[in-house]
């Protein structure tokens, strides 16, 4: 992130950056397996009622806890559901929420960083002691608390999460606007008398959106992960939704009597699903991110 | 077992309530057999016992919770109990007297009963336990004793209630907190602590002796118990009991299974099924005084607000498939209304719908003439078998074309929206039940009263209502309970009521004695270890 | 230093009063009434009125805040509606179980990230690294109910003999086998997390110090690889894992949220979850905001430790 010192060369370091991922998509395959990965789960959840060979709510007693079969590849729940449809269904709610809740983090964050960053003072003292607020509760311990408290809706879980995932991205970016602040194209722009919006838009920002883009995607691979565990807490989607934490929550009660099934379609659907965003992050991280470019 | 020495000698006296009682004792059929001859008791060893909660008061005067009752019933006594039948027996009072206007009850107590700490249990201390229960703020018994005037002391072991007016439903009361006598010396003495450190405070079977908060609480064996067998036995026989709250359905079983535990009154209808099959296990079970049922809010401007609409939801349910395959896992009964089959009350041939009836609903709901049906039902979040059993019946809703929309809330705000009656739809809510009729109906279908949260308000069913209450005999009475049944149920329902429950008793095999009460709570004194 | 020190403390204080307002709201904000719930069936109105009293519960809301502000100075969490308990009692009584818990969660995630994190990085792009790279991001993804669960199926119902209980808690003093027996389930899946962090951080950091100079001096000098490893790779290494070593505090108290509720186990996290649903204000007040302090002092802990271990941090550059 150096060298840049009029804003004509933004343009040239987004060109970089694109010619960066080619090479390491290239080089390093992990960025590509990682977003077929993700791709996949994206399509699945957009075909999921073209693919899903069952109405995901349909109730039929007299089929209930069948083990995986033809019929139903990952068997039945206790009320006859058919788990695969519910766990197709289900990677829209994961997806959605992982979605919605980083952009909330990602909007609410980078503009309290860009705006605390740059006009500093009493507004930065007051900003950055929230964020200290917000990071003295351990991240899942607060999400749990604000949905709760909330009532527990999956909206309400969105926000939750959204609100957890603020501080990376405020700190980050108000990190980066520091760094940038002082330098000579802003200080050039200031005095051709740009307005601070234009300064922060078209210029700082752009200097933080690789570090954001792999914070992003990590942590929707976070948001996923921490909306399965508030549904097991019962804190998610409203039944008969399907929902992979809370159908896994679900099924645990029926594990002493070894009807394994139920548990492990939506707990394998959230671990693929995790692990293609954090793999994707990953390589994006290496790809991005010239310090670690040479440690990793 | 032991009622049977009792129930003889005192017939006379309680003529009203022995037929008060006649009606109602039926089972799920299979494993409900008391414990099979064990032959002859032994004394000593000691149990623990697998509660289902840690308690929240010892003290019978504050307590608010079922747990509570378990450790109570050992080391309390009350001035009668029930036996499992439901009969209403002699305890601390050997026999009792109605005056011919029922505003006046006459009670003679027993003159060998001592409390723990070693003072004589007379009827002063009566007249103390009851006027403390009945005057102190924040007490918890008012409610039940609401009937009482004053109470008068005619002798040493003789003592008089005045009533306000005829309440037959007083001596059901007197069975459990509202007539358990408590040691004034220990009370005195313990201030504060008294609430969960009642130390030799009681008369009952057992002294508790200790008591560590979410750990286990100790009762030891009171030597000097008035009560014996029906050989003439000193009773209890064990010689101490440990009482372990375990939370969790299956870390309590497993405790069971592996010994750590040898009896234990909660479990998890799943498991029904493989305890009556365990050879090392003793189970049995009796039907409960609890019902389970869906709230609706019947205030105005709210959906149900439209009775028909309520009939329509008790006509679409499929009950006996609810009870089969949702929470219950079959452990329970059908029900149509409050009345169970273990109150003298009961009428088995009450079954309105015998049937799922969709076409029936959909009829009603196209005579209200105001499109499909369609209303919240509230489930509490985080419970996996509560969210099973509203899915269930969301689906069997459907095929009578009505929409439940399930909207899960903490258990705090359900009970909070409820009870403001807030809710927009329907709720899921239970009763634990009481041992007479009057208190699983009363208040909640008479205009005003404290559980009537579907805001329901008959006159006719005001004025049954009140008429049982001042009735003395027992089967004009059943015929006043029945007949408001069939208005609040079916001709003008204010709930939908859809199943009983069961009361069961689950112990390692060589623990004998006990038997299942509809209350659920476990009688330790007349159970012994074989050897 | 010792103006470093005084000067984060004093920073701590606005922050942990904007924690306590923060609880606070967070737990009151929910529209239910606790009374309600803890007056079980009873329902007279009397009651509830007299309960709400003796709660404080009647009070306005600003109130009842600093009504707790005031008795949580003096070290005092209130009592638990449901129980009457002290909740600082409640929470001891529990610490021990989410500690025990904790550490040895801790002493497996940081023993295996070390060992296969200097492996991996020694042995750097080999079978070794690959699938030790390929683990630890498997173990960041995997949700831990689910391996909880995963882990109890195993153990509690494929592999015969129950080696492993599939949950509850047994006193150590009461029965130590049992115990312990009892801790590895859920001690191996609230480490699996944590782990894989660890190990990341282990073997990026280690690559990192392979690339600086005084390495390259060091094998110039001749010295043995295993010496350059220990002595000075691995020294400097350690400062970013001491670190994680404490801000995994955060993570146990997380996951003991979780973990504990799958196996039963009785901490101070499962106290905390089953204080939610009924309303019971203290209680979860109590242990939210316990964990928030534990963890921010912690982070001041791991910080003042790095600031030590490193020389090269100034005390004066602190905050904004």
């Amino acid at each position: 992130m150096s060298g840049a010192t009029l804003p004509v060369a933004l343009h040239l370091r987004q060109a970089d950056r694109a010619t960066a991922i080619r090479y390491f998509a290239r080089r390093n395959p992990r960025m590509l397996i990682g977003g077929a990965m993700v791709l996949t789960w994206l399509l699945l959840a957009l075909l999921a009622p073209f693919i899903a060979p069952y109405d995901p709510i349909k109730v039929n007693v007299s089929g209930a806890l069948q083990p995986p079969s033809g019929i139903h590849f990952l068997g039945t729940d206790d009320l006859g559901r058919d788990v695969f449809s519910r766990v197709l269904w289900g990677s829209r709610v994961s997806l959605s929420v992982g979605v919605i809740s980083v952009s909330i983090g990602f909007l609410v964050g980078v503009t309290l960083g860009l705006a605390a960053g740059y006009l500093g003072g009493t507004f930065d003292l007051l900003v950055m002691r929230a964020i200290d607020a917000l990071l003295a509760f351990p991240a899942l311990v607060l999400a749990i608390a604000i949905t709760a408290a909330l009532g527990p809706q999956i909206q309400n879980a969105m926000i939750a999460i959204g609100i957890v995932a603020v501080p990376a991205y405020a700190r980050l970016t108000r990190g980066q606007v520091l760094s940038v602040r002082a330098r000579e194209f802003i200080v050039a722009a200031r005095t051709i008398g740009c307005s601070p919006l234009r300064i922060v838009l078209r210029h700082i920002f752009p200097n933080v959106t690789n570090a954001l883009i792999v914070q992003a995607t990590l942590s929707t691979a976070f948001a996923i992960l921490a909306e399965a565990a508030l549904s097991f807490l019962g804190l998610g989607p409203q039944p008969p939704d399907p929902s992979w934490g809370q159908d896994v929550n679900y099924s645990q009660r029926y594990l002493p009597n070894l009807k394994w099934w139920m548990s492990v379609g939506p707990g394998v659907a959230i671990f693929t699903a995790v692990f293609a965003f954090n793999f994707l992050g990953d390589a994006l991280r290496d790809a991005l991110d010239p310090r670690l470019r040479r440690s990793a | 077992m032991r009622s049977a020495r009792y129930s003889l000698a005192f017939v006379a006296a309680f003529a009203i309530l022995l037929a008060a009682c006649t009606g109602g004792q039926q089972t799920t059929g299979g494993g409900a057999s008391p414990t099979p001859a064990a032959g002859k008791p032994v004394y000593g060893g000691t149990v623990t016992f697998g509660l289902e909660n840690d308690v929240s008061d010892l003290d019978p005067m504050r307590s608010g919770l079922f747990v509570d009752r378990n450790i109570m019933y050992a080391m309390y006594d009350s001035l009668v109990r029930v036996d499992p039948k439901g009969n209403i027996i002699p305890w601390l009072a050997e026999k009792w007297e109605t005056g011919s206007d029922g505003k006046t009850v006459t009670f003679t107590l027993r003159k060998d009963a001592k409390f723990h700490d070693g003072t004589t249990f007379d009827a002063d201390a009566v007249k103390w336990n009851i006027d403390r229960y009945r005057t102190t703020q924040g007490s918890r018994r008012t409610a039940d004793l609401a009937a009482v005037d004053s109470v008068n002391v005619v002798d040493s072991s003789t003592v008089r209630f005045n009533l306000k007016l005829a309440f037959a439903p007083l001596l059901a009361a007197l069975v459990d907190r509202a007539g358990m006598m408590v040691s004034k010396a220990v009370h005195d003495a313990a201030g504060a602590d008294f609430t969960l450190k009642p130390f030799k405070a009681g008369t009952g079977p057992f002294i508790l002796t200790e008591a560590v908060k979410n750990d286990h609480y100790t009762l030891e064996k009171n030597p000097n118990w008035w009560g014996k067998d029906k050989d003439g036995n000193k009773l209890p026989y064990l010689e101490k009991i440990i009482v372990r709250p375990i939370v969790d359905d299956d870390v309590r079983l497993t405790n069971l299974r592996t010994g750590n535990v040898q009896v234990m009154n909660d479990i998890a209808g799943k498991d029904v099924p493989a305890v009556k099959t365990d050879p090392s296990l003793n189970y049995q079970e009796v039907g409960a005084l609890a019902f389970n049922s869906m709230v609706p809010n019947e205030a105005p401007g709210f959906i149900f607000s439209e009775h028909r609409y309520v009939k329509a939801v008790a006509m679409a349910l499929d009950r006996d498939e609810l009870l089969q395959k949702g929470s219950q896992q079959g452990v329970g009964l059908v029900g149509w209304g409050p009345i169970t089959p273990a109150h003298f009350a009961w009428d088995p041939n009450f079954k309105p719908w015998p049937k799922a009836d969709p076409e029936g609903a959909k009829r009603l709901i196209a005579e209200v003439g105001r499109g499909p049906l369609k209303f919240e039902l509230l489930v509490q979040s985080g419970s996996a078998s509560t969210l099973q059993q509203a899915q269930l019946i969301q689906d069997q809703l459907k095929r009578a074309d009505i929409t439940a929309d399930i909207k899960t809330q903490l258990f705090n705000d359900i009970v909070t929206l409820q009870q403001q009656k807030k809710h927009l739809g329907m709720t899921l809510v239970g009763w634990s039940g009481r041992l007479d009729p009057d208190g699983n109906t009363y208040d909640f279908v008479v205009t005003g009263s404290p559980n009537n949260d579907s805001s329901y308000s008959n006159a006719k069913v005001d004025e049954l209502m009140k008429q049982q209450r001042a009735e003395p005999d027992p089967a004009k009475r059943k015929a006043l309970l029945l007949e408001a049944q069939q208005i609040y149920v079916v001709d003008d329902p204010s709930r939908v009521w859809y199943s009983f429950e069961i009361s069961p008793i689950i112990s390692v095999k060589n623990l004998v004695g006990l038997e299942a009460h509809p209350d659920r709570i476990p009688r330790f004194h007349t159970g012994w270890l074989q050897k | 230093m010792t103006r470093y020190i005084l000067r984060r403390l004093l920073l701590m204080v606005p922050v942990a009063f904007l924690v306590t307002i923060g609880v606070f709201v967070l737990v009151r904000l929910s529209p239910g009434d606790p009374v309600l719930v803890f007056a079980g069936e009873e329902r007279d109105p009397a009651v509830l009125a007299a309960m709400r009293q003796e709660l404080g519960l009647d009070q306005p809301m600003p109130a009842q805040y600093v009504a707790w502000v005031t008795r949580l100075a003096q070290g005092d969490l209130g009592r638990s509606f449901q129980t009457r308990q002290r909740v600082l009692e409640a929470i001891t009584e529990r610490l021990p179980a989410t500690l025990e818990l904790g550490l040895a969660a801790l002493l497996i995630s940081v023993t295996l990230a070390l060992a296969v994190g200097i492996l991996s990085a020694i042995k750097r792009n080999s079978v070794v690294d690959l699938l030790s790279t390929s683990v630890t991001l498997a173990g960041v993804s995997f949700p831990s109910f689910f391996l909880g669960i995963v882990l109890i199926l195993l153990f509690a119902y494929v592999i015969p003999g129950r080696i492993f209980p599939p949950g509850g808690y047994v006193p150590f003093t009461q029965d130590a086998g049992d115990n312990l027996r009892r801790l590895v389930l859920p001690a191996l899946t609230l480490a699996t997390a944590s782990l894989a962090i660890n190990l990341r951080q282990v073997r990026s950091s280690l690559l990192d110090v392979f690339g600086q100079d005084y390495m390259r001096t060091a094998r110039a000098k001749g010295l043995r690889e295993g010496t350059v490893i220990v002595r000075h790779a691995l020294k400097n290494a350690l400062i970013p894992v001491v670190t994680l070593i404490g801000i995994q505090i955060g993570a146990i108290i997380e996951g003991a949220f979780i973990t504990e509720t799958i196996f039963f186990w009785p901490g101070i996290g499962r106290l905390a979850v089953t204080a939610i649903p009924s309303g019971d204000y203290p209680v979860v007040q109590g242990v939210v905001l316990v964990s928030a302090l534990s963890f921010m002092l912690t982070t001041l802990l791991v910080d003042l430790l790095y600031a030590w271990l490193d020389p090269r941090i100034s005390y004066e550059k602190v905050g904004a």
